[in-house]
This record gives C-alpha cells, sequence and structure tokens, in this order.
C-alpha cells in the first residue's frame, strides 16, 4: 500500500511555477528521500500533502485520505517538522507535549520524555529562549512522540549539530524498523544517501528521478582529477569516450568516469603527458550533480 | 478540544484580564464622576457650542440647550475609553488566527495538529464570545461598583442598562466578525489590524459628521454606531431589536465570510 500518493500533483502561484505533475508512491514503512535545490518545491508538495494547500490541479493522498478534504483525518496519523520550526513564545516541550497530547487524545509525556532525554532537551526552557538547535529539536518531539504512521520532515537536520544528526538519523532507522514510514526531504545528498533507501529528486517543480538508493548506486559514477604537465597538453589532449562532464581548468581537468572497469582509463591516463591525477570510489554525487545541472540543453538527463 | 482551549487562554487570558480591569476601571470613574459634572455642564455648552455637537454625535441623538441626567448616563456606554477597550479586546483577540499565526509562523504548528479548519474557527470565535463578554460584564460590574453613590434621579433603569449591554455586546460581535474575515484574508496581522482600525475609525467618523452634513447622513447606515444608541434605550426603555439584528447581521456575515475564506485558502507561511 502507498502511504503517499500523487498523480499529476501541479501548483501554479499566478504565472509563477511551484510544482507541475508530480507523481510519487511512498510505500509503507520505508525511509524515502525527497531530495533537491531549495526553491525545487519540496516544501510546497509537502504543504499538500498536509493539506495546507489545495493543488492546482491532480491528486494526492496520504494513507488513503484526501489531502485536502480530509486533511485533519490523516494528521491523527502523521507527525510534521515544518523546513523554519517556529514555536509559541510561551510554549515549553512541557506544554507543547501536554497540549499535543490533548489534541490528539493520548498522553504523550512518556515517549516525548524518552525522545527529549535522546535529542538532549530540557522540556522545561521557553521557546522564546531557545536556540534554532532546541526549537528544531522541539519541533521534532512533537512530530513523532504520538509514533505516527507517517512522519513527514522537511529538512529536519537544519540547526542541529551533527552529533544530532546522527542520533536522529538513528530515531529515524528505529522508527522504520517498527513499520513506521519517513519522508525526509533536504537537500543535502549525503544524509539522504545514509539515512534512506529510495529517493526522489525534484527539479524546478518537477519529479526528474525517482529510484531505490541501491539502483542509483549501481550507476554510480567514479570522480577523476588529472593534473596535465603544462596547460598546452590540456587543453591539447582529447578526452577518451568513458569520461564525461569533463571541466578544464589551467592544467587542471576534472571529470566524470563512466565505466565499471577503471583499468582501461589507467592504462590511457598512463600515455598522457600528466604530472599527477587521483580516481575516487563510486559515489552518488556524480548521479545526483547531474540532476541538479542547470538545464542548458533542454531536459535531465 | 481541551489543548486548543489552553492555547487559546495562554494567549488571551491575561491580555483579556487586562482589558477587563482598564473597562472596569474606566467604568466605574465614569459612573462616579459624571454626575458631578452635570451641574456644571449647562455653562460648558454655553460658552463652547461645538461641545454640544460632540456630545450629540457621540450619543447619536439631538440634544438641546441642557442635558438630561438620563442622557448624560447614556454617555458612559459611549464614551471612546469604553468603546476602545471592548473593540481592542475584539480586534486583539481575531486577528490572531489566521493572520498572526502566518505572521510570525506558528501556523506550522497549528496545521499540524489533526484539526480541521472549522474547528480552530468554531473554538476561536466561542472564546472570543466567551471572553468578550467576560470584558463587558467586568466593565458592568465598573458600573455598579459606582452607581451606588448617583442620585436616585440620575440612575438609569436597570432593565434599560441591560438592553445596553445587549446591543453594545451586539456590536462587539459585529467588530469580532469583521476582525475575523480581516484575519483570514490576510497573511500579515498587523494589515489585518490596520483595516478594521480603519473601517471603525471611518465608521465612527461618519456617525460623527453625519448629523451637521447632508451627505454623509445619506450613507450613514454604513456606520456600525449608528445601530448604537445608548440615549435612545435608557430614554424610552425600549429593546433596540433592529439595531441588534442588524448589528449581528453584519457580524454574523462577516464571520461566516471569514469562514469560507479561511476553509478555501491556501496558506504558507511568509
Amino acid at each position: 500500500m502507498s502511504v503517499i500518493a500523487t498523480e499529476g500533483l501541479t501548483k501554479r502561484y499566478g504565472t509563477r511555477r511551484g510544482i507541475e505533475d508530480v507523481a510519487l508512491h511512498v510505500s509503507e514503512g520505508s525511509l524515502f528521500g525527497f531530495l533537491g535545490p531549495n526553491g525545487a518545491g519540496k516544501s510546497t508538495t509537502i504543504r499538500i500533502l498536509l493539506g495546507f494547500m489545495q493543488a492546482s490541479e491532480g491528486r494526492a493522498t496520504v494513507l488513503g485520505h484526501d489531502c485536502w478534504r480530509e486533511s485533519a483525518v490523516l494528521k491523527r496519523e502523521v507527525g510534521y517538522v515544518p523546513g523554519d520550526v517556529r514555536l509559541y513564545s510561551w510554549m515549553t516541550g512541557r506544554i507543547a507535549l501536554r497540549i499535543s497530547g490533548r489534541i490528539r487524545g493520548r498522553d504523550l509525556t512518556q515517549r516525548g520524555g524518552e525522545l527529549a532525554e535522546r535529542f538532549g532537551l530540557d522540556l522545561s526552557v521557553r521557546a522564546d529562549r531557545m536556540s534554532r538547535g532546541m526549537r528544531q529539536k522541539l519541533g521534532l518531539l512533537l512530530a513523532l512522540a504520538h509514533e505516527p504512521r507517517l512522519a513527514v520532515l522537511d529538512e529536519p537536520t537544519s540547526g542541529l549539530d551533527p552529533l544530532m544528526q546522527d542520533e536522529l538519523a538513528d530515531v529515524l532507522r528505529e522508527f522504520a524498523a517498527r513499520g513506521h514510514t519517513v519522508f525526509f526531504s533536504s537537500h543535502t545528498l549525503s544524509e539522504v544517501e545514509q539515512l534512506c533507501d529510495r529517493v526522489a529528486i525534484v527539479r524546478d517543480g518537477r519529479i526528474v528521478a525517482d529510484e531505490s538508493i541501491a539502483d542509483l548506486r549501481a550507476r554510480a559514477r567514479r570522480t577523476v582529477v588529472l593534473h596535465f604537465d603544462t596547460p598546452e597538453h590540456a587543453a591539447k589532449t582529447a578526452a577518451p569516450p568513458e569520461l564525461v562532464h569533463v571541466e578544464r581548468t589551467g592544467r587542471l581537468w576534472r571529470a566524470q568516469l563512466e565505466t565499471d572497469d577503471p583499468r582501461a582509463f589507467a592504462r590511457w591516463v598512463a600515455a598522457q603527458p600528466v604530472a599527477d591525477f587521483s580516481l575516487s570510489p563510486p559515489n552518488l554525487e556524480g548521479v545526483f550533480r547531474e540532476y541538479y545541472r542547470a538545464d542548458d540543453d533542454g531536459g535531465a538527463t | 478540544m481541551r489543548g486548543l482551549v489552553e492555547k487559546i487562554l495562554r494567549e488571551m487570558l491575561i491580555p483579556t484580564l487586562l482589558f477587563a480591569l482598564g473597562l472596569y476601571t474606566v467604568m466605574a470613574i465614569l459612573t462616579f464622576v459624571l454626575p458631578q459634572l452635570q451641574g456644571g455642564i449647562g455653562s460648558i455648552l454655553e460658552q463652547l457650542p461645538f461641545v454640544k455637537t460632540f456630545i450629540g454625535a457621540l450619543l447619536g441623538t439631538e440634544i438641546g440647550d441642557d442635558i438630561s441626567a438620563q442622557m448624560f448616563q447614556a454617555f458612559l456606554f459611549v464614551h471612546p475609553v469604553v468603546l476602545l477597550t471592548t473593540w481592542g479586546h475584539a480586534v486583539t483577540f481575531c486577528t490572531r488566527v489566521p493572520a498572526g499565526e502566518i505572521d510570525r509562523g506558528t501556523i506550522d504548528v497549528l496545521l499540524a495538529w489533526p484539526l480541521s479548519r472549522g474547528k480552530i474557527y468554531a473554538v476561536e470565535s466561542v472564546m472570543c464570545l466567551a471572553t468578550g463578554l467576560f470584558v463587558l460584564a467586568t466593565g458592568w460590574l465598573g458600573h455598579l461598583t459606582t452607581v451606588g453613590g448617583m442620585p436616585d434621579d440620575m440612575r438609569p433603569s436597570g432593565i434599560g442598562v441591560i438592553w445596553v449591554y445587549l446591543n453594545f455586546f451586539a456590536l462587539y460581535i459585529a467588530v469580532a466578525g469583521l476582525a475575523f474575515l480581516a484575519s483570514s484574508i490576510s497573511n500579515r496581522r498587523g494589515r489585518a489590524v490596520g483595516a478594521v482600525v480603519a473601517f471603525i475609525v471611518a465608521s465612527f467618523l461618519l456617525n460623527f459628521v453625519a448629523p451637521f452634513w447632508g451627505p454623509a447622513r445619506s450613507v450613514d447606515f454604513l456606520a456600525l454606531l449608528t445601530y448604537y444608541r445608548p440615549a435612545e434605550v435608557l430614554a424610552n426603555v425600549e429593546f433596540p431589536l433592529r439595531n441588534i439584528a442588524v448589528l449581528l447581521g453584519v457580524g454574523l456575515t462577516a464571520w461566516a465570510a471569514g469562514f469560507g475564506v479561511l476553509s478555501r485558502r491556501s496558506i504558507a507561511t511568509a
């Protein structure tokens, strides 16, 4: 069953583009990454999924409920962390858990307390005296304490230090292991790569890829850096066909190696006037960069 | 719903108590001071005729060369501080959601809870009416605190005061309804407050100039204060059914329009 399902989802702000023809299917129990640069349409999609905004076209369901018409019902089983967590100035963690618990009809103090301990959050501090990181932690607490079937997290690591980001990743892995679903929006490749099992990439309001991380890894390339003897050699040398996205700067070439077997390439390098070179292990960055790359020639690859 | 009520009380309990305390104090002082002013008012009106126009405009009725004791008492209920205090409460309360919440970004927390917009609007409305009633009742209490010291011939009839208060509450509902509508349309609380204050000021000025300026008189039915006439109610001890019905009509229409807008609009934090 798809926890999130959208078809042809489109949002326009007058003549300005929001999102266009977004189709998503997120299965239960998955850690789903929603990756894209700033302004790509991630938050707009999330706001439609939660019923904050109405789509101009298309349909969206969460847990089988229509996102606009049944928003209040679906939010019983959804937790949400906004991209920029802003809280009521008078709110402490304890009050937030009490009010949220009363609205949701369940006692959140125990689970909320456990999460607060893991995140190192003092529940007695008022929101207007909290740092950005503390507000983020309280936002996470409010989203996860009721053990929702689906957690929608819009750039949840912003404001968290690296140790706390690791702790959050652990919490989310455990959460998914219990059968819950995580929809994790981010513009940072590394955190999606480490955490998620599937990823959709959004660019300019459109989904340009929706694949498992394992499939993406199979297509991952190596990054190559070549230092030629002289700028003239660097300019005159023709790149072999397996070397793509070659960027030439003076004596330097930076490129992606599109082959499973780098040995032939190493032999080619040995025959060139090269002073030094480096070859990275396969990584996803090149794949993602390709999706992110400015659309100079008319479309994503 | 208890959680939402607790949230509203955390935001509005102290402001409501301050508005109530302010109205209590003003009503108690005015009730105490006005009888002592009545003796000298005749000579003031003689020296400063525009004061008569001003008081007449506030009371919404023609006053003769001398102001009757009952008419003087009606001044209690149209004193600008009294009006501003009650309207201030209505505007403060009703522009918090959604405009105030969108403005400061907390709407994401509110909308993430499993509450329909209709439920949020309904609970906000009920709490607005309840706290507004409390503020007005506290004002009445202020009046009762010092009315004992008033000469018998100056005391307004008990039933007359009740009718005036009902009319006053209907006026409060009209302002609150307009504030809810402005808040539902806007993403900025300042703009919502500005729109309602502009409407109230325009309404007040229209009502003020209508008695002595023909063009204004032809459109004074648009002014909310046209439907709030404590002097007439106290003089005739007559239930102001038409005025209350008009004010409730304005309030409910604006309130319903506000709900219509809120339930259909897309909300994004600024």
